[in-house]
């Protein structure tokens, strides 16, 4: 008996070690395909058009030079149809010999054409419900390019074009705060929250499609083709329905209260964007209230920073002066704010949430006003905007060297070009 | 009944972690949207009521398990009648809670295995620690909690620091009035978790210091109670009310959003970990009433003896109690608190306790648990 139990034990154990230890639907490494990317484009038909950005583990992994690896593309990148984005996965199968793993999928882009025809729910609710996708995948729009173009385009520093997209994208959301990082789980957020309209980051590919796709892209000093963050997309409830650019888009930062750090150029003495200043940290509050039966928005900015460049002989080291540098300071970011205040109202989308906060403060007065705040209550919305701004520091140096009167202060105004373009592609 | 001892801290660390079972992996009373927090709260202060009933009874019988005094309640015949319900429910509960296992881990992590292969490699488990016996149980409880706590505690500094917290998805409170809170209190959240203690009424004669249950079973429901509380206030505020009420695992989602440092994400397992703790503990305290109280009835010598049998039984129950989840949770969530619920937690329980009442006549023993529950037989 004893002999048997010990027996019949061993067995078991035998039986669990085999059975029980998790092969159930094993994936080896080189059975799946890692995507790093996935652009979506629509065809003339009105069927999706997937592309796929897979990894490369021999050629991402070694370093630059040598080592036996690297000689190939760290991406290569597939593309299927289907009127679906199941069917369009699912139907990559028949080009790429390896079952797709969405895991590491960080970067989903979307055509500009797509988002404004189809809108956005149509393709959300697929990665929002797969277990296997991130919700924290980042979002972005192919503004002027095909998805496939942004998916496709070989990069230099970063090896892998998903990454380098991500990382510009939040390292410029961080420095300049032109453009902002949206992930899935954000986007169906404001997608579904009647008081919230989304944005989303565009981006381009500058240069030659064509040769953007070959390694010699990435073995050139300045690059045929690179991808670059390109204004914001402002949505409708689901559709594309405009960009903003500069400004204006920085200016929805602020009120969203998404500024990190930036740079603010003011005018003095005569002379355009003379001081620049360097807005280190900063706190928005937006508060909604009911005033006589109207909606009312005020916002308030607190922004502090450095002086870091002056080119007109200003005396940096009285605080009087600073003082009235901050004020014109606060009346520039001020002027952002309405710009993008009054760009978002004329398309008539509340991509600032005042609706939600409205929602948050005055619900019974929301109620009347859910159904139709973005037609009818977003636009007349008075919006109060307080700004702020606090210098406290000028850098290494006090006065600027323009000061003393010697040196000729720079040229004349208006000659510069004040618009950043997309110029020539650098890498 | 098993010749086994409990400590009245090791009753605590069941409850608590029974109560956090199951009910922590769905969207619970999310039906009252952002305050789903406070009807939370508002159906644990109302569960203190059962858990009153279910402790005056236990004090009435302190060294019998309720199989028994069923039977000198309401006589052998309605006794066993009553009794047999009893195992039923608690057996289907305890299927219930092994489908919710099962479910979970196929809709998020394993999709391609058979749902029967998932819950058996958990019943296996559980039938082996229950035939091992309550103290076993109690022990591995003991454990399961010190990791529990770590988890919940770290889980709660990661989405802290990660900054995905905004209160402002909290507000407005009460936006409808106080009313669909106590709405959701009443019909949901009194019931599951917090009236689900009834199964305990099982455990309660294992104590070895009965005058602590009271002390350990009120400590269990409050922090139980707040800690389910804090975890759905935090789901919402990380997620935002639909996405909660959109999703079937909102922890999960929570988890799943933290990103600290870029390296520290996709914690998933956190999530893992925390409900099959939860749940294993959960099906277990069920499970070993359902097959205590059966070998108790049948008079049955060695109650481990139907720990195997009865366990397949549940195990088979959990696949067929329902061909999809949707149809699990509607079931789980609309039927069952009013059809089964209601029943056995409150009505059975108090029609029991105001007979043994009335049967005991006036003792010096009965005037003390008689100021306890009265009161409180208004309210539930």
């Amino acid at each position: 008996m004893g002999m048997n139990r010990k027996w019949a034990f061993l067995f078991l154990m035998l039986a669990c070690i085999s059975l029980v230890s998790g092969c159930w639907s094993k994936k080896e490494l080189t059975d799946v395909a890692l995507v790093s990317a996935l652009g979506i484009d629509i065809d003339e038909k009105g069927r999706y058009v997937g592309t796929f950005q897979i990894i490369n583990p021999g050629n991402v992994a070694g370093g630059m030079q040598g080592g036996g690896a690297g000689q190939g593309p760290s991406v290569s990148v597939y593309s299927t149809t289907g009127n679906n984005i199941v069917e369009v996965s699912r139907r990559a199968s028949t080009k790429i010999s390896r079952r797709l793993y969405y895991a590491h999928t960080n970067l989903v882009v979307v055509s500009d054409e797509l988002a404004e025809k189809e809108g956005l729910a149509a393709i959300m609710d697929a990665f929002d419900r797969h277990p296997e996708f991130r919700t924290t995948a980042r979002v972005v729009i192919a503004r002027e390019s095909s998805a496939a173009d942004i998916v496709k385009t070989l990069t230099a520093v970063d090896k892998i074009p998903a990454n380098k997209v991500i990382k510009t994208m939040e390292l410029t959301e961080k420095r300049w705060g032109e453009h902002v990082k949206t992930n899935i789980q954000e986007v169906t957020k404001d997608l579904v929250s009647p008081g919230k309209e989304p944005i989303l980051t565009g981006f381009r590919m500058i240069g030659n499609a064509k040769k953007g796709e070959k390694m010699e892209n990435v073995q050139e000093s300045a690059l045929d083709a690179i991808l670059q963050a390109d204004a914001i997309a402002v949505f409708k409830d689901d559709k594309l329905v405009d960009w903003l650019t500069g400004e204006t888009a920085r200016g929805t930062l602020w009120v969203l209260d998404k500024i990190k750090s930036t740079g603010i150029s003011i005018d003095w003495q005569d002379k355009q964007e003379a001081i620049a200043y360097q807005v280190v940290r900063q706190k928005t509050k937006v508060t909604a209230t009911m005033k006589n039966g109207q909606p009312q928005i005020s916002i308030n900015v607190q922004a502090e920073g450095d002086i870091d460049e002056a080119n007109v002989p200003v005396n940096l080291a009285d605080p009087r002066v600073l003082l009235r540098i901050e004020k014109a300071l606060g009346k520039e970011i001020e002027k952002e704010i309405h710009k993008s205040i009054q760009h978002a109202s004329q398309h008539k989308t509340d991509i600032f949430g005042f609706g939600e906060a409205m929602h948050r403060s005055e619900p019974e007065s929301w109620k009347r006003m859910e159904k139709n705040w973005n037609d009818e209550h977003f636009p007349k919305l008075k919006v109060k905007v307080n700004v702020d701004a606090y210098i406290r520091r000028t850098g290494l140096r006090s006065k600027p060297m323009h000061f003393g009167g010697h040196l000729r202060v720079g040229p004349p105004v208006g000659q510069r070009v004040k618009a950043v373009g997309f110029s020539t592609p650098r890498g | 009944m098993e010749k086994a001892r409990i400590s009245a801290y090791q009753l605590f660390v069941l409850m608590y972690l029974f109560q956090l079972g199951s009910a922590i992996l769905i969207p619970l009373a999310i039906e009252a949207k952002q305050d789903a927090w406070l009807a939370i709260l508002v159906g644990m202060i109302v569960g203190v009521v059962p858990f009153f009933i279910y402790y005056s009874l236990y004090q009435y019988y302190p060294d019998i398990l309720p199989t028994q005094y069923t039977e000198r309640i309401v006589g052998k015949m309605f006794g066993r009648a009553i009794s047999l319900l009893y195992i039923l429910y608690l057996s289907y509960l305890s299927a219930r809670v092994l489908r919710d296992f099962g479910e979970m881990l196929l809709s998020f992590a394993y999709p391609e295995t058979p749902l029967f292969i998932a819950n058996a490699l958990l019943m296996f488990v559980v039938m082996y620690t229950v035939r091992k016996g309550i103290e076993v149980l109690a022990r591995t409880g003991e454990l399961l909690f010190t990791l529990m706590i770590l988890l919940a505690f770290s889980g709660l500094l990661l989405v802290v620091f990660s900054g995905l917290i905004d209160l402002n998805n909290l507000k407005p409170m009460l936006e409808e009035g106080l009313k669909p809170v106590i709405k959701v209190a009443l019909t949901q959240t009194v019931f599951f978790p917090f009236g689900e203690v009834v199964a305990f009424a099982m455990i309660f004669p294992y104590l070895n210091h009965p005058k602590k249950v009271k002390v350990a079973g009120l400590l269990a429901l409050g922090l139980g109670g707040t800690g389910l509380a804090l975890a759905m206030a935090i789901n919402i505020s990380v997620l935002g009310v639909d996405l909660v009420s959109r999703s079937q695992f909102p922890l999960l989602s929570t988890i799943q959003s933290i990103q600290i440092a870029s390296f520290l994400e996709r914690l998933d397992v956190y999530f893992m970990i925390g409900s099959i703790i939860g749940i294993f503990l959960k099906i277990s305290v069920y499970f070993y009433a359902a097959v205590t109280g059966t070998a108790n009835l049948f008079n049955v010598k060695q109650p481990s003896q139907l720990a195997y049998p009865i366990g397949i039984i549940i195990l088979f129950l959990s696949v067929t109690i329902a061909s999809n989840f949707s149809e699990h949770l509607e079931e789980g969530l609309k039927l069952v608190p009013l059809i089964l619920h209601l029943p056995f937690q409150i009505i059975l329980p108090l029609f029991l306790l105001i007979i043994a009442f009335i049967k005991r006549g006036k003792g010096q023993k009965e005037k003390r648990v008689q100021r306890e529950s009265a009161p409180r037989r208004g309210e539930a």
